[in-house]
C-alpha cells in the first residue's frame, strides 16, 4: 500500500486521510460505561462474582440480602472504573492541549496560524526553533543554507542527543519565497510504526527542477513529538497526521504481565473453587435427602407436596450462594492496592537515586513487584549496563607499534606524542581517520570551545582523543584544524550509511591503497587479541584508495539503491559491500569502558542469592570473558571453568555442544566447581536451530553463561528459552538493542543510561545504576513477595473461616441453606473488618534490609516460593477450619437454650472471628509500626463502633443486639475463650517450629534480635579488584576446558581476525556494546 | 517532594518493634493463661452450680400411646394432637430440689424444632408487624401470606403461624402459683419491632391451622408470647421464656403443673420440656464455659510445663548463624 501526498494542495487530500486530531483516549463519553464494564467482565473473577450477584436476586435461594454481594461488587467496579475514567480524562486533556496548539501553515500561498488538529496531509508546516513537531513532516527547507536542521527525538526514542536532518536534494537551494509555491508529489508507504525507516520518493512539479524522482529517507523527516533545535526555522510537508503518525502507530498497549504469585493465587483460587463445588454438591444432595426424609415431617415449614421442576436445584444453589464468600471478593482490590504501594516504595526509595544525575528509580509496571523476589535468571547486557559506557581512548597500535602499553594511556605516551609532533605519516593518517570518520556533530559554543555530540560513545572517545593529539574536528565539513579535507565528500556518504553498516565496520577511509605485508597484519591481529584480553574495546582503522571512475560508478549505484522503496536496507548494504574490500589496516585503537561502581559486589551478592547470571553482549568473546571475570561472573580458575561452544558448521557446533554438556553434567553432579559456558552468536544460531534440546539442558544445568556477538533477536530468544523452562527471568539492559529482551522477559529492567532512555521506557523498572539491582531484588522484591504471600493467604483464610461457620451452621439448621450471619455483617466482614488490618501488612518487614544484604541466600525462600505454595496454603486452610470449629462450637454451647436467639448467636460468632483474626494478624506480623497497631486494634474498636451504630437503628434486624451482648459478662468470657482456644495451639506450634525447626528467616530474626550486628557479619570477602591491573598478563582460562583452543593467529586466519570475527551472515545486526 | 524524600514512611523505615517468640515470653504467656483461666472456670462452674433448674419432659407422658409398634404409636399420637375436640389437659408434679429464689423463670424447651430452617426463618415481614398501614405487605411470608381470597394475614409468615400454644398452670399445695407473663419479651420488640396499633387479622383462618391463636383486639406488641416466639432460635434445641414466678420456692415443695398439651411436636419426633430455673450472673445453667475454661487453662499449664522441660533438657540458643544451611554446608547452596 502506498500513499501519495500532493504537496501544498488543499483540495485533494482532505477527505481521503484523517486530520491531525490526536486521540489517545480509550473511551468516549458515550461508550465509556458499556466498554469499561465489558472490559471488567472479561476477567473470570468478575464473571464469577456477577453470576453470584445475579443468582442472589432470586429471593427463593438467596441466604442474605443481595446487597451483600452487589455492594462490594459495585464498589470494586466503581473504584476501577473511576480510575480508568480519570486516566482517560487526563489523556483527553493532554490531547486537547496538543490538538489546539497554534501552528503556522501555508494555505493558498499565505502563512496562516491554525490549530494543530486542522493540519491536513500535504499542508506545508512552518516551525521555529524549539517548536514541537505537530505531525510527521518531510523537510522542504531550513534556515541552514546547506539544508541541515537539528532535532531532539527524546520523546520518540528517548535519545537525548541532537540528530541531524537534511532537506532532500531536490529542495536544495530553493528560495524561501519559492517554498510558498512549491508543488509536488511524495510517494510514501502507508502509515507504519517503524521510526527508523521512511522509504519514500519525491517528485517536484515544474517549474521546480525536472521530473526526477528523489529518494527520501528517515533523514529527511521531522517526526511528530520531536523538537526543532539549533535551527532558526524549518518547514516541511505533512505526510502522516493524527494517530497515523509514526509515534501514533507506535503506541500500543503492552500485554499485562502476570507474576508467579498471581499465577499461584489463581491456581489456589481454582482449587478453592473446586472445593466449593464439591461442598455445594455434597451439601446439596444431603439437603435434598434430609428434606425428603425429615423435612416433610416439619409441618411448620409447609413443604408443598409437589414442587416446581427446579425444586431439586434450590438447595444446591442456596449452598452455592452461601459458599460464594469462600473466594474473597476483596482479594483483587487488596492486592491491587498493595501492589501500587510496593511500586511507590520503589519510586520513593532515596537509596536508589542515581547520585550523578538525580534520576529516581521508577516502577512503570506496578503489578509485578513480587516477581522481583522470585527471579532465578538475570540476563544482562554488558555495555552501559555492567560498564559505565563512558568510553576513554586508552591504547593504540599504529603500523605495528604499540602505544600506551607502559603508561596505560596512549595520550600520555611520549612516543606517540613524539610521533605526532614529528608528523609521522602513519600516525597522522591514523588520527585523521579517528577524527573524521564518524557521525559526531561538533558544537561550537560562544566562547569558541568545541564540544562533541555523538550517538556512539566510541566515536566520541576517538574524536576527543584525536583532538587532544591536535587533530581537532571543527565542523561537519571535515575541516581538521583549519585544513581543507578533500575526501570529505566520500566520507560523508560513508558516514551516513545505514546504521547496520556503520556498526559492522566501524571506521574506514577512502584513500589510495598501499600494499599490506603479512607481517604487519600479524602484529595488528596480536594487538587486537591483547587489547581484548584486557577487556578493552578494539576498533580497527582502515582505509582504501578509490579511483575516480570507481567512485562515480559506485555513487550512482548507491543513489539508485537508496531510492528504492522495497527492501532498501538490503540493497544499500549490498552496494556498500562492493566498496568494503581490499582495505589497508592502519592500526588498532583500544577504548576502555570502565565497570560501573559496585558491579562486582552486586553480582556476587545476587549470585549468592541463588540467581543465575547470563551475559548477553554484542562484543567479542575475549572482551566479554574478561569483563565477566572482572565482575565476578565466573570465579577464576581453578574454581571456575569456562567451556566454549564454537564452530562454524553444524557438525562442529554439535560436537562442541555435546562435549560441553558432558563436562557440565559431570562437574554439576560431583564438584563444587563454578561452570560457565561461552557461546558466540553464530554457534548460538545453529544450536538454537538444530540442537535446541541439548542446548536447553545445558542452559538449565549451568549457572552462568556468556553469549557474545548476539543480536537483539537472539537475546530475546534466549529469554524465551529460559521462560519455557519455567524460570523467572529478569532482563536488564540500557540500549535499544536490549528492548526486545526486556519486553520478552518476565521482568524487564532498563538502565536510564547514556544510550538514551529507550530501554528504560520499554522496561517495567528503570534504575539509574546497575548496583541498584540488588536493592530492587533483595529489598523490594523480597518484601513484596513476602507481603503478598501473607496478604493473599490471609484473605483466603478469613473468607474460609466465615464460610466454614456457615457450613457448620447448615448442619444444625436442617441442611436448608440458612445463613447464620445477616447481610450487614457479611458485607462488612469481607470489605471492612478483615480487609483493613491486613492491608497494613504491606508495611511489614520480616528482616531488616541490612540483614538481607548480609545474607542474600535468604532469597532462596522467595525464589522457591516457600511462603506461598499449596502446602503453606494448606496450613492456612487447616487453620481456618480449626478456628471455624472453635468459634462455632464455643458459640453454640455458650449461647445455648434460652440464649440461642439467632441475631445474638450470629453476632457472637462474628465477634469471635474478628477477635481471632486480630490476633492472627498480630501473630503473623513481624514488625509492628504504629500503623499496624492502629489498624489491628483500631479495627476491633471500629467493629464495635459500627455494630453499635447499626444496633441503634430501630428498623435494622440487629436493633439493640450489640448493646445487649456487651452488657453480658458471658459474652466477654466467650470472646476470651475463643481467642485463647483458637490461638494457643497456633502459638505453641509456631513456638516449637520457631525454636526447634527454625526457618532461615526465623534464625536471622533471632540473630537480629539477640546479637549485635558484628556477630552475624558474614566472613568478609577478600576484596576483589574492580579493575584488573592494567599490565596483568592474561592467563588463558580456557586451557583446561574441553574445547580449549586458543585461537592461533596467523596469515591463514588473517581475514578471520578482522572481518569475520562475527558470523558470516551479513544480515545480522551487531552492535559492539 | 522533599518531605517525601525523607519521610520514614516512604523509606519504609518507620520505627517498629519486632517481637520475637522467646521461650520466656511464650512460657510466660501460657502460664498466665493457665493461671487466670482456671479460677475463671471455677467461678463460672460454681455460678452454674448455684442455678436451680427443674426440667420436665412431658411430650411422651402427656399423650396416650399403648402400642408396641412405633408406626402405630406415631399415627395415633398425630391423630390425638390434631384432634381439636379432645381435652389435652395433662397434670405433672414436680419437686423443688433446692430453695429457689425469685425471680424464677419458666421456660418451654423444644428439641429438634428447626426455627432456623431456611423456609421458616425468612418467612416474616417486619414492616407489616411494625406499621399498621403496611398490613398488605406480605413479601417473604409465603405460604402464610394471605387468604385464598387475597386478604392479607396479619401477622403473616410461617413463624407467627406456628406460634407455640401449650399452656402451663402452676399450683403449690393447691394454691395457685401465679406466672407473670408481662415483660417476657424484649423491650425493644415491644416498643419498636411490633407496633402498638397493629392488630392481628385473618390469623389462623386458613384451612390449615398451625399453632396458637391471637386475640384480635389486643395490639401485637402486647401479645408477648408471640414476640418471644418470633425471636427465632439459632439452634434446633431452644428454650423460650414462658413467664416468671415472683415468689421463692422452698426445698421439697411439690408443684403441680396443669399442661394444655396442644402443640404438635409429634409429627417430627420433637421433644417438649417445661423448665423452671433461677439465674445468676452467667444467666441460666451452663457448665460448658466453666469446663472449657478449666480444660484450656489446664492444657496451657501443661504445655508450659512441657516447654520448660524440653527447654531444660535440650536448650537451644536462638539466632545462632551456624544453623543457617549455607553456613553449615556451603556446597548445598542450591
Amino acid at each position: 500500500m502506498k500513499r501519495y501526498v500532493y504537496i501544498n494542495d488543499d483540495n485533494l487530500a482532505k477527505d481521503i486521510y484523517c486530520d491531525n486530531r490526536i486521540s489517545n483516549r480509550k473511551y468516549t463519553i458515550l461508550n465509556f460505561l458499556p466498554k469499561n464494564i465489558w472490559e471488567q467482565f472479561s476477567r473470570f473473577m468478575n464473571q464469577y462474582f456477577l453470576l453470584i450477584a445475579c443468582l442472589q436476586l432470586w429471593s427463593l435461594i438467596t441466604p442474605v440480602n443481595p446487597a451483600s454481594t452487589w455492594g462490594p461488587l459495585i464498589l470494586i467496579f466503581a473504584v476501577s472504573s473511576s480510575k480508568e475514567a480519570w486516566d482517560d480524562y487526563n489523556r483527553y486533556l493532554s490531547d486537547k492541549k496538543a490538538n489546539e496548539k497554534e501552528i503556522w501553515i501555508l494555505r493558498q500561498g499565505i502563512r496562516k496560524l491554525i490549530q494543530a488538529q486542522d493540519i491536513c496531509i500535504g499542508n506545508i508546516v512552518w516551525l521555529r526553533e524549539n517548536d514541537e513537531v505537530p505531525c510527521d513532516l518531510v523537510l522542504l527547507g531550513t534556515a541552514d543554507p546547506q539544508g541541515f536542521c537539528y532535532v531532539e527525538t527524546a520523546a520518540l526514542d528517548g535519545e537525548t542527543d541532537l540528530k541531524t536532518r537534511s532537506i532532500p536534494s531536490a529542495c536544495m537551494g530553493i528560495d524561501v519565497d519559492l517554498l510558498h509555491k512549491i508543488k509536488g508529489v511524495i510517494e510514501c508507504p502507508s502509515p507504519n510504526k517503524d521510526i527508523r525507516r521512511f522509504d519514500a520518493n519525491m517528485r517536484l512539479f515544474p517549474p521546480f527542477l525536472d521530473n526526477d524522482i528523489f529518494p527520501l529517507t528517515i533523514k529527511n523527516t521531522l517526526l511528530q513529538s520531536c523538537y526543532l533545535r539549533n535551527t532558526e526555522w524549518a518547514c516541511g510537508v505533512a505526510v502522516y497526521t493524527g494517530n497515523q503518525t509514526k509515534l501514533g502507530m507506535c503506541r500500543g498497549i503492552a500485554e499485562p504481565k502476570l507474576t508467579a504469585v498471581d499465577a499461584m493465587i489463581d491456581k489456589l483460587t481454582g482449587a478453592i473453587f473446586v472445593f466449593q463445588i464439591v461442598v455445594v454438591i455434597v451439601l446439596g444432595i444431603a439437603g435434598n435427602v434430609f428434606k425428603d426424609k425429615e423435612g416433610r415431617k416439619l409441618w411448620y415449614v409447609q413443604y408443598p407436596k409437589e414442587g416446581p421442576w427446579y425444586e431439586l436445584l434450590v438447595i444446591p444453589l442456596r449452598f452455592e450462594l452461601l459458599c460464594s464468600i469462600m473466594i474473597p471478593i476483596s482479594i483483587k482490590v487488596s492486592l491491587d492496592l498493595a501492589k501500587s504501594l510496593y511500586a511507590k516504595f520503589i519510586d520513593w526509595d532515596v537509596e536508589m537515586v542515581d547520585p550523578e544525575t538525580g534520576i529516581r528509580s521508577n516502577a512503570a509496571n506496578q503489578a509485578i513487584s513480587e516477581d522481583l523476589g522470585q527471579v532465578e535468571y538475570i540476563l544482562t547486557d554488558k555495555t552501559g549496563t555492567l560498564t559505565e559506557n563512558k568510553m576513554i581512548f586508552k591504547r593504540c597500535c599504529i603500523s605495528g607499534r604499540f602505544y600506551g602499553n607502559e603508561s596505560g594511556d596512549a595520550l600520555t605516551d611520549a612516543q606517540l606524542l613524539n610521533a605526532v609532533s614529528t608528523g609521522s605519516a602513519d600516525v597522522i593518517l591514523f588520527l585523521k581517520v579517528m577524527a573524521i570518520c564518524n557521525t559526531v556533530i561538533p558544537v561550537r559554543s560562544k566562547s569558541g570551545t568545541i564540544s562533541y555530540k555523538a550517538l556512539s560513545q566510541d566515536e566520541e572517545a576517538l574524536v576527543c582523543a584525536a583532538a587532544r593529539l591536535r587533530m581537532v574536528l571543527e565542523n561537519k565539513n571535515g575541516n581538521i584544524l583549519g585544513k581543507e579535507c578533500p575526501w570529505w565528500l566520500g566520507n560523508a556518504k560513508a558516514g551516513n550509511f545505514s546504521s547496520c553498516q556503520k556498526e559492522q565496520m566501524k571506521l574506514f577511509f577512502l584513500l589510495p591503497v598501499l600494499i599490506v605485508s603479512g607481517q604487519q597484519v600479524r602484529t595488528l591481529a596480536e594487538a587486537v587479541e591483547q587489547y581484548a584480553q584486557l577487556g578493552l574495546r578494539t576498533l580497527c582503522l582502515a582505509w582504501r584508495k578509490l579511483e575516480e571512475d570507481e567512485y562515480q560508478e559506485w555513487t550512482s549505484m548507491f543513489k539508485e539503491a537508496n531510492s528504492t522503496l522495497v527492501d532498501r536496507e538490503r540493497r544499500v548494504a549490498e552496494v556498500c559491500q562492493r566498496l568494503e574490500r581490499d582495505f589497508e589496516i592502519l592500526g588498532v585503537a583500544a577504548i576502555e569502558d570502565r565497570l560501573q561502581e559496585g558491579v562486582p559486589e552486586t553480582i556476587e551478592i545476587l549470585r549468592k542469592a541463588g540467581i543465575n547470571f547470563w551475559m548477553l553482549t554484542g562484543d567479542k568473546m575475549s572482551t566479554a570473558i574478561q569483563i565477566a571475570l572482572s565482575c565476578n561472573f565466573v570465579s577464576p580458575e581453578p574454581k571456575g571453568q569456562l567451556l566454549i561452544i564454537d564452530g562454524k558448521t553444524e557438525d562442529e557446533v554439535c560436537r562442541s555442544l555435546e562435549r560441553v554438556l558432558l563436562t557440565t553434567r559431570i562437574t554439576e553432579s560431583e564438584s563444587k566447581q563454578d561452570v560457565a559456558f561461552v557461546v558466540d552468536g553464530w554457534a548460538l544460531e545453529i544450536a538454537l536451530k538444530h540442537y535446541r534440546k541439548p542446548f536447553t539442558e545445558l542452559a538449565i544445568l549451568s549457572r552462568t553463561a556468556i553469549c557474545c556477538r548476539v543480536t537483539p533477536s537472539q537475546k530475546a530468544q534466549l529469554v524465551e528459552l529460559l521462560k519455557l523452562g519455567d524460570y523467572r527471568t529478569l532482563a536488564i539492559g540500557d540500549g535499544g538493542n536490549d528492548v526486545r529482551m526486556i519486553q520478552q522477559a518476565d521482568i524487564g529492567v532498563g538502565i536510564s543510561g547514556r544510550e538514551g532512555l529507550q530501554a528504560a521506557r520499554a522496561a517495567d523498572y528503570s534504575i539509574g545504576k546497575f548496583r541498584f539491582l540488588k536493592r530492587l531484588i533483595l529489598v523490594h522484591g523480597r518484601y513484596s513477595y513476602n507481603r503478598t504471600a501473607f496478604l493473599s493467604q490471609y484473605s483466603f483464610y478469613k473468607s474460609l473461616l466465615i464460610c466454614f461457620i456457615q457450613i457448620f451452621f447448615s448442619f444444625i439448621s436442617g441442611i436448608s441453606g440458612t445463613s447464620l450471619f445477616n447481610t450487614v455483617s457479611l458485607m462488612a466482614y469481607n470489605v471492612f473488618y478483615t480487609s483493613v488490618p491486613v492491608l497494613f501488612s504491606v508495611l511489614d518487614k520480616d528482616l531488616s534490609e541490612r540483614t538481607v544484604m548480609q545474607h542474600p541466600q535468604i532469597l532462596f525462600d522467595c525464589q522457591s516460593g516457600r511462603l506461598l505454595n499449596p502446602s503453606t496454603f494448606a496450613g492456612w486452610f487447616g487453620r481456618s477450619l480449626f478456628h471455624a470449629i472453635v468459634v462455632f462450637v464455643i458459640t453454640i454451647h455458650s449461647y445455648a437454650f434460652e440464649k440461642s436467639e439467632m441475631e445474638e448467636v450470629a453476632m457472637v460468632a462474628v465477634s469471635g472471628c474478628i477477635w481471632l483474626q486480630a490476633f492472627v494478624v498480630a501473630l503473623e506480623t513481624n514488625s509492628f509500626t504504629i500503623f499496624q497497631h492502629l489498624a489491628i486494634w483500631g479495627n476491633l474498636v471500629g467493629f464495635y463502633a459500627i455494630n453499635w451504630i447499626v444496633s441503634s437503628i430501630p428498623t435494622s434486624g440487629m436493633y439493640t443486639i450489640m448493646f445487649r451482648l456487651c452488657e453480658q459478662p458471658s459474652y466477654w468470657i466467650t470472646m476470651i475463650l475463643i481467642v485463647a482456644t483458637g490461638m494457643c495451639p497456633v502459638l505453641a506450634l509456631k513456638y516449637l517450629r520457631y525454636t526447634y525447626r527454625p526457618s532461615r528467616i526465623n534464625i536471622l530474626q533471632q540473630a537480629e534480635c539477640f546479637h549485635s550486628s558484628g556477630i552475624i557479619e558474614p566472613k568478609s570477602r577478600s576484596s576483589l579488584e574492580k579493575d584488573l591491573p592494567s599490565d596483568s598478563v592474561y592467563e588463558p582460562l580456557l586451557s583446561e576446558s574441553p574445547s580449549a583452543t586458543r585461537r592461533s593467529v596467523g596469515p591463514a586466519q588473517r581475514s578471520d581476525s578482522f572481518q569475520s570475527q562475527s558470523p558470516p551472515d551479513s544480515t545480522h545486526t551487531r552492535k559492539d556494546n | 517532594m522533599e518531605l517525601l524524600n525523607h519521610s520514614r514512611f516512604t523509606q519504609q523505615e518507620l520505627p517498629a518493634c519486632k517481637p520475637i517468640l522467646t521461650p520466656a515470653l511464650v512460657m510466660a504467656t501460657f502460664i498466665v493463661i493457665g493461671i487466670t483461666f482456671i479460677p475463671i472456670g471455677l467461678s463460672h462452674l460454681s455460678a452454674s452450680e448455684n442455678v436451680v433448674e427443674l426440667v420436665d419432659q412431658y411430650d411422651e407422658v402427656c399423650i396416650p400411646a399403648d402400642s408396641p409398634d412405633p408406626d402405630v404409636v406415631y399415627s395415633k399420637r398425630i391423630g390425638y394432637i390434631q384432634d381439636e375436640t379432645t381435652d389435652k389437659t395433662c397434670i405433672r408434679t414436680l419437686i423443688v430440689p433446692k430453695k429457689m429464689k425469685q425471680p424464677i423463670f419458666v421456660y418451654y424447651q423444644l428439641d429438634q424444632f428447626y426455627q432456623n430452617h431456611r423456609r421458616y426463618v425468612k418467612s416474616r415481614n417486619d414492616e407489616q408487624y411494625r406499621d399498621p398501614s403496611a398490613s398488605a405487605k406480605t413479601t417473604n411470608c409465603e405460604p402464610e401470606a394471605q387468604l385464598s381470597e387475597g386478604q392479607p394475614i396479619v401477622p403473616c409468615g410461617l413463624i407467627a403461624w406456628s406460634l407455640f400454644n401449650d399452656t402451663y398452670t402452676l399450683s403449690r399445695n393447691d394454691v395457685a402459683l401465679p406466672i407473670n407473663k408481662k415483660g417476657i419479651a424484649w423491650e425493644s420488640d415491644r416498643t419498636h419491632k411490633f407496633g402498638d396499633n397493629v392488630y392481628s387479622k385473618n390469623f389462623q383462618n386458613r384451612s390449615l391451622i398451625g399453632g396458637g391463636k391471637l386475640i384480635d383486639n389486643i395490639p401485637l406488641n402486647q401479645q408477648e408470647d408471640l414476640l418471644v416466639w418470633m425471636r427465632t432460635a439459632a439452634l434446633p434445641n431452644f428454650r423460650k421464656l414462658y413467664g416468671r414466678i415472683e415468689t421463692d420456692l422452698e426445698v421439697n415443695e411439690i408443684i403441680k403443673v396443669v399442661i394444655q398439651n396442644n402443640y404438635n411436636t409429634y409429627s417430627f419426633n420433637g421433644k417438649k420440656k417445661l423448665v423452671i430455673s433461677t439465674t445468676t450472673w452467667i444467666g441460666g445453667k451452663n457448665d460448658f464455659l466453666g469446663m472449657v475454661y478449666i480444660i484450656v487453662g489446664g492444657v496451657c499449664l501443661l504445655i508450659a510445663l512441657v516447654f520448660i522441660t524440653v527447654y531444660l533438657i535440650k536448650p537451644r540458643p536462638l539466632g545462632d548463624p551456624s544453623y543457617l544451611s549455607w553456613n553449615k554446608n556451603p556446597a548445598s547452596v542450591q
